[in-house]
């Protein structure tokens, strides 16, 4: 049985907790009640799950993770609860006080405590496992699907890009100075999300390149780990997001910079969450609170505090005279409130005509480790974001989370649509 | 506990994905929109089709279970809870719009449609279902009929019984009935629809709704109005319907309710009135220009500080979406709010007001008003804890007195939410003994095993 010290995390959140009224609006709004209709998928459900849990009611089971687990964390319900409840900040601590109790099972302690923390191997062993994909993945469903997180993604039926043959980290320097000539206005730090690292490298040399063409020095503090976001947010396991959250904050002190720049929504999102979830600490409180200031998506950067003329845009080949449509990742627009700053940077691009999907800030439902455990119903609730980009007769869908790509590819292409799936920044020359 | 056999023989009908066991599953099918009831039941069922729902209902009766049918779960009486245990059974998968006749104005859906989708559809076509219960995002079609649903609508709409023109039912005993028609106009026989619309459940389960619709008026206007008194703002609602103007809609936000609101959402509502009045007049242009000049003069004359129209189309949308909060403003604010429907003639609304406020300093508990004032519907709302013993009961005694008012002033202890568990306890006070025998009867010659919704609307006295 569980006892009070178990619940040391959500107690943190009582308030959200007690606030929720079960009226059930989030029924309406909930990406995965959508598909399934069932009460424990919606945020009313998962609080008086988690109040049956503090009730003593029930208890930690396999079916009570499933329950935390069918979560893609959107946030939709939260900003649509006229209670105003923050149900995912919930759903979060529950994972965590989860794995306090009963700790992380094979085989994701060994990829959150051993593996995030270590990228180049990760990376080594998730290029190792997609060598062998043919191999075994198609059939197999069960042990190997799980090995690794990038494992199961790569797995039966998913279209994903190759994993790249050398990794961005491998490819940069750690001090990337603007061009001869170029003005140093600013110092920034990059940080490098997974995604962008093993399977969109040349993303990252493009942001990298854009900047400081444009006058900003960029460091790649060569310690910084993974953001932390599959082992806190996905898994609850904040030991780990501890341990990464003090390398990645050490690495960026070390390097002495203005802001700290991203590409990837979700990590954006996960490294502003560190003092929330993670500060364990009055020191940890003011290092995470002071790191996560600094912490600014690219598009956000760019048009708030890089401010730069409209005439510094321009598209890329690939992007002139297309018609392109925005998708919001839920990290950028309902957790960090970014949603005019990419729509702006499109529309400034002379000969690329934009126009807004039906329902653009709809979760596409990777979520990350979500879509590992849950293909199926991610695939469901990409549909919906699918027939949204095919109502837009869009040439060209960007977003600004890597992430949100994997998924987007993956259905572009299970649903053969004419139809591109880009980073924001590889829309600007 | 139900026996394995039982679940396997659900299992068989609805298939495994859609029977529920799990405890977690049992408990997220154990509450309401209510604060105060709960109870699990033994097994969820989410049939698809009105044949497995006759299937489910043969077992039941065969073997004597408690079935409660439910949707989303959204109603505010208990009525969907499972208090005696036993199957829910849940229609949110049967959720199909199965025809939208814009030529003849009627729509078949199925039970666990969604209102809003359903109202999102209609609009596509230029049509309206007026019943406008607060909980549309949520609630489903059947139980909008079963709890037979009003909303602020309601006021020139009326409630959903002036819909439906035809039911498909599954009885206790799995026989699948086909009720009404298409048409508006339908007298054949009794008016059985009439039966289940409203009966919260208790009677069959309801597979499939006809419902009558309207064009959309192609006009609307936003009104809103401020008193410094709660009866004042009752007789000017009384004076506007008097004069032969009807509102689409009155809604009546206390100050209270107004600050809340505010506090939460930063709508920017008057935060020094006493009362807010909002009201909406729809129709054509021409009529919607001149009632709403005759209505704001009316408010004027009736009292009103403020009379005006909303400015533009966004500050007319931030009055209604701040109307639809107030569940949210109301129940957040403590908490256990007790929180009713009972309903005034509307000539009534303005004595019924000041005599909550005479309850509320009798008994020591902060009492707030917020509803339909054009229908005399309001819901006060009694804050309180439950876990504070003595405060709960004086909060209890006061929600009796205020049913006590309602009924003394020849209301109803009931509006729009249904009696449920919540009300049950009133019944007998607010309906003639005879007729709630002949609700007894009725049920037990549909229901004889009492396997439908038990222990609901009224309380058994050992006779089921």
């Amino acid at each position: 049985m569980t006892t009070e010290a178990d619940f040391r995390e959500i107690t943190r959140f009582q308030s959200d907790l007690d606030q929720c009224m079960k009226c059930g609006f989030c029924t309406f709004f909930c990406p995965v009640y959508q598909e399934e209709r069932v009460e424990s998928s919606v945020a009313r459900g998962k609080i008086m799950l988690i109040r049956g849990l503090l009730a003593g009611e029930l208890d930690y089971t396999k079916e009570f993770a499933d329950k935390l687990n069918r979560c893609t964390l959107c946030r939709t319900c939260a900003v649509n609860c006229p209670a105003k409840t923050e149900v995912p900040t919930v759903v979060v601590a529950a994972r965590a006080d989860k794995v306090r109790a009963r700790g992380v099972s094979f085989p994701y302690n060994i990829i959150y405590r051993w593996l995030l923390p270590h990228r180049i191997l990760f990376g080594n062993i998730v290029r190792l496992a997609s060598w062998f994909q043919w191999l075994f993945l198609p059939k197999t469903e069960g042990t190997i699907r799980h090995l690794a997180f990038f494992l199961s993604a790569l797995g039966k039926g998913r279209h994903i890009p190759q994993i790249a043959p050398k990794f961005l980290r491998q490819m940069i320097p750690e001090v990337n100075s603007p061009p001869a000539g170029v003005e140093k206005k600013m110092r920034v730090g990059y940080f490098i999300g997974c995604m962008t690292d093993y399977v969109f490298p040349d993303l990252g040399q493009h942001v990298i390149g854009f900047l400081t063409r444009h006058g900003v020095e960029v460091i790649v503090p060569k310690r910084q780990v993974c953001c932390g976001a599959p082992a806190f947010l996905g898994a609850g396991d904040f030991d780990t997001g501890r341990k990464l959250a003090d390398t990645n904050v050490r690495a960026f002190e070390e390097a002495e910079v203005d802001y700290i720049i991203s590409d990837c929504a979700t990590c954006t999102s996960a490294l502003k969450d560190y003092p929330k979830f993670l500060a364990d600490t009055p020191e940890r409180m003011e290092a995470y609170g002071r790191f996560a200031e600094k912490v600014k998506d690219v598009s956000q950067f760019l048009v708030d505090i890089l401010r730069l003329p409209a005439s510094a845009y321009e598209p890329s080949e690939e992007a002139k005279g297309k018609k392109v449509t925005w998708h919001d990742p839920c990290h950028l627009n309902r957790y960090l409130g970014i949603a005019s700053q990419p729509r702006q940077l499109i529309n400034s691009l002379p000969g690329v005509k934009y126009v807004e999907m039906p329902q653009a800030d709809r979760c596409c439902g990777m979520a990350g480790t979500f879509s590992l455990y849950y293909y199926e119903l991610s695939k469901r609730i990409a549909d919906k974001k699918l027939d949204s980009i095919e109502a837009t007769g869009a040439d060209i869908v960007v977003t600004g989370c890597p992430g949100c790509q994997i998924q987007l590819i993956d259905g572009v292409m299970r649903r053969r649509l004419p139809v591109k799936v880009k980073h924001i920044m590889e829309l600007v020359k | 506990m139900l026996r394995p056999e039982v679940i396997s023989q659900l299992q068989k009908i609805v298939g495994k994905e859609n029977t529920l066991t799990s405890q977690e599953d049992l408990t997220a099918y154990s509450y309401d929109g209510t604060t105060t009831w709960a109870h699990r039941p033994d097994v969820v069922v989410l049939p698809t089709t009105t044949d497995q729902v006759s299937q489910i209902l043969k077992l039941a009766n065969e073997k004597r279970i408690p079935v409660t049918p439910r949707g989303a779960g959204t109603n505010v009486s208990g009525g969907s809870i499972p208090i005696r245990g036993g199957i829910v059974l849940c229609t949110t998968r049967m959720n199909r719009i199965l025809e939208i006749n814009k030529a003849n104005l009627y729509a078949i859906v199925e039970p666990g449609v969604v209102l809003q989708d359903f109202n999102l559809a209609l609009a596509k076509e230029k049509l309206f279902f007026p019943p406008d219960p607060q909980s549309f995002l949520a609630c489903t079609m059947g139980g909008v009929v079963s709890e037979n649903a009003g909303g602020p609508s309601c006021v020139k709409y009326g409630v959903t019984k002036q819909y439906v023109l035809g039911l498909e039912v599954v009885l206790a005993n799995g026989h699948i009935m086909k009720l009404g028609g298409l048409t508006p106009k339908n007298r054949t026989g009794y008016e059985l629809c009439m039966l289940f619309t409203g009966a919260e459940g208790t009677l069959g389960v309801i597979t499939r709704v006809t419902l009558r619709l309207l064009p959309m008026p192609p006009a609307s206007k936003t009104m809103m109005a401020v008193f410094d008194d709660m009866a004042v703002a009752g007789e000017a609602v009384s004076n506007i319907l008097f004069q032969g103007v009807v509102p689409a809609k009155i809604e009546f936000v206390d100050n209270f309710c107004i600050k809340r609101m505010e506090d939460m959402f930063h709508f920017g509502l008057p935060t020094k009135a006493e009362v807010l009045l909002l009201l909406q007049v729809d129709g054509s242009p021409a009529a919607v220009d001149s009632e709403s000049e005759q209505i704001l003069e009316i408010l004027r004359q009736s009292g009103a500080q403020v009379a005006r129209l909303a400015k533009d189309e966004a500050e007319a949308a931030m009055f209604w979406k701040a109307r639809s909060a107030g569940f949210a403003a109301v129940f957040g604010a403590a908490h256990t709010v007790l929180a009713e429907d009972v309903t005034v003639p509307r000539d009534k609304l303005a004595e019924f007001i000041r005599r909550c406020g005479e309850i509320s300093k009798k008994h020591d508990v902060f009492i707030s008003l917020i509803g339909h004032a054009g229908d005399g519907n309001l819901h006060p709302s009694v804050f309180t804890d439950i876990r504070q013993e003595k405060h709960f009961s004086q909060a209890q005694k006061a929600m009796e007195e205020i049913f006590e008012t309602a009924l003394s002033l020849d209301g109803v202890l009931s509006g729009e939410h249904g009696i449920g568990l919540e009300k049950q306890r009133f019944l007998k006070r607010a309906m003639d003994p005879v007729a709630i025998d002949l609700m007894r009867k009725i049920k037990r010659i549909l229901d004889p095993n009492n396997i439908l919704n038990p222990g609901k609307i009224w309380e058994e006295e050992g006779d089921d």
